[in-house]
């Protein structure tokens, strides 16, 4: 487990296999959500995920080949695409500052 | 890309099996993630192509000659042609992909089928050997002639590649794609089209969808397709049925924190499409993959007994796009091919969910186990 400060994250990724499904519709679910804290939130492929990217959020199947792409990069995986307590964490933790397991 | 797979993967010695597979399924998971790279950005283009010839062959909706004439270019040139540009755009951004098309154009020509695979092979190849080119030579070139060495190394390595296609690689993926047309064959045939379903619908729920459809079926439907109008293969890994038998199963006998989020779940996957959302229900509880399997495979042999089909793949696998790429007449028997899954699913997985008694004893038994009293907790 390591932790990062979420008052830093500007830009947050949601990533599945083509880029174009499941992640197009979370990114613009959480992008709601997140956008009174001015966080930017985008979707992408999972093979190509963008250097600006402060966190990573993708399905717990494809967490692998997420930190194979970005090995250094903060990778959140969830288990349900709708109300996984996840986002809630990740909304939490950008809302109040203060650290952010991953 | 192996040597981050070696940094965040613990040491092999320790759990040799488990890592193995693990890796085996991230690989897998990445090549097939590439081949589905190459053509999902193009579905736009497939469609296209799907409603044209839904529309103007002459068996479709308004036959018109003068329109069915799209058909035939568009099938055999623009998408392959789109598949190798885009593939090789994936290798080495622009100057990937213009070698990748001309590359493409090479084993496109001269070949009686879609050369989809074909595509797959030439794009990022081309991409790959001009990329090779500018980062080993093209470097070196001083600033004034570096347009000129661009321009005429994309130019030459294109043609050679394209040259190459037509005359070596394209009679070769020629042979291939024949052998596995056989072997489709021999499963349709035989009736044993339904038993694809023991490889499909697990493949699906481990992320593998894309690359199963995309890179697998959809080549086979095109083939059929541009032949006869209509593919059953389209619909083996699109039927949304499988995915809804689960979710209402789960959501009338699932366990808690899957009936709350059932219903939106239901909307998103049949008629959004986005099947990723079902994949959750099914890992979490793995024996609910035999109602998957069962479902797509009695879908499987439905469709096979209406003869249905669909013209071009309806992606993403909702019931709309389904429709709307049905030929004339034939969407008694996609419906029928659906339907049937659905309910063949929402059996299965309510017995093996055990109509909801199984889940309330384990409730019941995590709630004992976490020390509580039973009732205090909600």
């Amino acid at each position: 487990m390591s932790t990062l400060d979420a008052s830093t994250i500007k830009k947050v990724i949601v990533a599945c296999d083509a880029g174009m499904g499941s992640s197009v519709m979370l990114a613009g679910q959480l992008s709601s959500a997140l956008a009174p804290y001015s966080v930017k939130v985008q979707h992408a492929p999972v093979n190509q995920i963008p250097d600006d990217a402060d966190v990573v959020l993708c399905q717990q199947g494809l967490v692998a080949r997420a930190k194979a792409v970005k090995p250094d990069k903060p990778v959140l995986g969830f288990t349900m695409f709708l109300g996984d307590p996840v986002f809630d964490k990740l909304q939490k933790a950008i809302r109040d500052g203060g650290d952010l397991e991953y | 890309m192996t040597r981050a797979d070696e940094a965040t993967s613990p040491t092999p010695a320790d759990q040799p099996a488990e890592s193995r597979m693990s890796r085996a399924k991230t690989a897998i998971q990445r090549f097939g993630g590439n081949l589905a790279g190459m053509v999902m950005p193009n579905i736009g283009a497939f469609i296209a192509w799907g409603l044209i010839t839904a529309l103007f062959i002459p068996t479709g909706w308004w036959p018109n000659e003068t329109l069915a004439q799209l058909v035939d270019p568009m099938i055999k040139f623009l998408l392959p042609v789109l598949i190798g540009y885009t593939g090789g755009k994936l290798v080495h951004d622009q100057r990937g992909a213009v070698v990748g098309a001309v590359a493409t154009v090479g084993v496109a020509v001269g070949s009686d089928v879609p050369m989809f695979l074909g595509a797959m092979i030439v794009g990022p190849l081309g991409g790959w050997l001009i990329k090779l080119f500018d980062t080993k030579i093209g470097h070196r070139a001083s600033s004034s002639f570096r347009m000129l060495v661009d321009n005429f190394s994309a130019g030459i390595i294109g043609g050679l590649l394209a040259v190459a296609g037509m005359l070596a690689i394209g009679p070769v993926v020629r042979t291939l794609t024949g052998w596995l047309g056989d072997g489709v064959q021999f499963l349709v045939d035989n009736a044993l089209l339904p038993l694809a379903s023991l490889i499909i619908e697990p493949a699906k729920v481990l992320f593998l969808n894309n690359a199963i459809n995309h890179g697998v079926l959809s080549q086979l439907g095109v083939s059929e397709s541009a032949q006869t109008g209509k593919s059953i293969y389209f619909l083996m890994e699109t039927n949304p049925g499988p995915g809804l038998g689960i979710l209402i199963a789960c959501l009338l006998f699932g366990p808690r924190m899957m009936r709350a989020s059932a219903p939106g779940a239901m909307i998103i996957h049949f008629f959004g499409g986005i099947h990723e959302i079902y994949f959750p229900y099914v890992l979490a509880r793995p024996r609910l993959i035999l109602a998957a399997i069962a479902g797509g495979a009695s879908g499987v042999l439905t469709f096979f007994l209406f003869e249905a089909g669909t013209t071009a793949t309806p992606a993403p696998g909702s019931i709309i796009a389904l429709m709307a790429v049905t030929p004339k007449g034939g969407h008694l028997g996609v419906l029928a091919g659906v339907a049937v899954a659905t309910l063949v699913s929402f059996l299965v997985a309510s017995l093996l969910l055990g109509f909801g008694r199984a889940e309330k004893a384990r409730e019941l038994q995590e709630q004992v186990a976490a020390g509580g009293p039973v009732d205090d907790k909600r």
